[in-house]
């Protein structure tokens, strides 16, 4: 059986129209995620509720010392967003929006929507959970933020209530000497799902120690989760080889990666402890060039 | 398959379904009015799930009423509805590329959209790029004379990933042109002349 489509013209309406439908209305944006799930009834909604036309949630801007990306904002325009280029401190953002999909995908699916979806394996997670982003959550009885490393409770499982719309995500401005990096492994470089992902994000002193360090994992557990073992024994000293070394290997007690078709949790854990180093050493590399 | 409401195979030829289709676009009230209509929140009754939506789908130029479950993607309602079948369906799940059209001069899979969500936004599919008299346009001239293809299943989904790929501006260098056409799979490996079409259909359009 069909589902009946409701077009929402405003937030105010899609939050009163879930609330009054309940739990079995869903929401579509892009729909490259729900399209896939009601093909494969893995979901079967009585209703949907269309919230692609509803005005002023996409796009991304900047002011205040604070970036906001609007939930409808496709994962192609954080992809060419000018700020977030190579060469500046949030070229992670880009490395992860750039392997979302292919670039057809990426013109129809929405950041609210990789984020409401809450796949573990979601790309560009991993580096908003670096830089502290946190979301708003509209529903009929009022706004709520929260940090977004709260707002997964597990694959494909978040806390927002079925009549919750994400409207933003945002993030404040890098201190100087900061930068992050975003590192994806596959069977291949396009159009696939992460086996593992890793965003890491530092930002030095003058003197060269560590006093910010991010360390953000993606299909590594049952949410794309940080690996805070890893970020403590960065801070406060000296990001060398041996300390890189250690950071990875303390990275490892975070994870708890399964065992399925694309890869072994063994393997998982061989490229995370491969791939949290190369990452570290991007950004100290980044912040070493940005600097001269 | 779904279960659609009307069900009839497509055994009409394209040209008669196309003369069929458009006259009877004058004779049905304008359904996609219908589900553009504003709603307030709490005071609209859901409609009935099991009926079938009414919307018209504006393919290469021409209005396509059409009586869809709602569950009906692009691509199945293209293929099945409309007789279109150019663009054609591979993996069914946003992996290969086989079933892109453009929808608001955007390359999009037409197997994630829902063709209920762009009633009102003109789509271009493999069969709207050639001239009414028959002229090829130069990304499907290219593809024939650098030879892109064997099999010929991805090659509509590569044509409009191709031509969006230099609308885009992406089509500038090698590199540029494999990484932007990423998003098409061909598993007869026909990229090296995939990207020598691409090329040679830039060339045709600077020059």
């Amino acid at each position: 059986m069909g589902f009946a489509l409701h077009e929402a013209k405003t937030l105010a309406e899609a939050t009163m129209l879930a609330r009054d439908l309940g739990p079995d209305a869903m929401f579509i944006a892009g729909g490259t995620d729900l399209i896939i799930q009601i093909n494969r009834r893995v979901n079967t909604p009585r209703d949907v509720i269309d919230l692609s036309r509803i005005a002023g949630l996409s796009g991304i801007s900047h002011a205040g010392g604070v970036f906001r990306i609007g939930a409808l904002t496709k994962h192609k325009t954080v992809e060419t967003y000018p700020a977030f280029g190579f060469g500046t401190p949030y070229a992670g953002l880009r490395e992860a929006a750039r392997v979302v999909g292919g670039h057809q995908i990426r013109n129809q699916g929405t950041v609210g929507g990789n984020l409401a979806n809450a796949s573990p394996a979601a790309d560009l997670i991993p580096p908003l959970l670096a830089l502290d982003a946190e979301l708003d959550l509209v529903g009929p009885s009022g706004t709520r933020t929260l940090p977004l490393n709260a707002f997964f409770l597990g694959p494909r499982r978040s806390v927002r209530a079925h009549d919750e719309i994400i409207t933003e995500v945002r993030f404040r401005d890098l201190p100087p000497l900061s930068a992050i990096a975003f590192l994806k492994a596959g069977r291949r470089k396009a159009m696939e799902i992460s086996i593992i992902s890793v965003a890491a994000r530092l930002t030095l002193e003058a003197d060269g120690r560590c006093r910010d360090a991010r360390i953000a994992l993606g299909a590594a557990a049952p949410t794309p989760i940080r690996a805070r073992e890893a970020e403590a024994l960065l801070e406060g000293g000296v990001p060398d080889e041996g300390v890189v070394a250690m950071s990875a290997r303390a990275a490892l007690t975070s994870v708890s990666p399964i065992d399925d078709v694309r890869a072994s949790s063994e393997y998982r854990r061989l490229l995370v402890a491969a791939l949290v180093p190369r990452a570290l050493k991007i950004c100290i590399d980044r912040i070493k060039s940005a600097r001269s | 398959m779904l279960d659609d409401a009307d069900d009839k195979p497509c055994a009409l030829s394209r040209r008669g379904f196309l003369g069929g289709a458009s006259a009877a676009g004058a004779a049905l009230p304008l359904v996609a009015e219908a589900a553009t209509k504003p709603r307030t929140g709490r005071s609209v009754a859901a409609p009935d799930a099991r009926a079938p939506a009414q919307v018209t789908l504006r393919v290469n130029g021409t209005d396509h009423p059409l009586s869809l479950d709602t569950r009906t993607t692009l691509l199945d309602a293209l293929r099945e509805k409309v007789g279109l079948t150019g663009s054609k369906k591979g993996c069914d799940h946003g992996q290969c590329g086989a079933c892109t059209v453009h929808v608001d001069g955007k390359r999009v899979l037409s197997c994630l959209t829902l063709a209920v969500m762009v009633a009102d936004k003109p789509v271009t599919t493999i069969e709207g790029l050639a001239r009414p008299d028959g002229r090829l346009h130069p990304m499907q001239q290219a593809f024939i004379d650098r030879d892109a293809f064997q099999c010929g299943y991805c090659t509509p989904g590569q044509i409009m990933s191709a031509i969006a790929c230099i609308n885009e501006g992406h089509a500038k260098t090698h590199s540029d042109i494999r990484e932007y056409m990423s998003g098409n799979l061909c598993r007869c490996a026909a990229y090296p002349n995939i990207v020598a079409a691409v090329k040679q259909a830039r060339d045709v359009k600077e020059g």
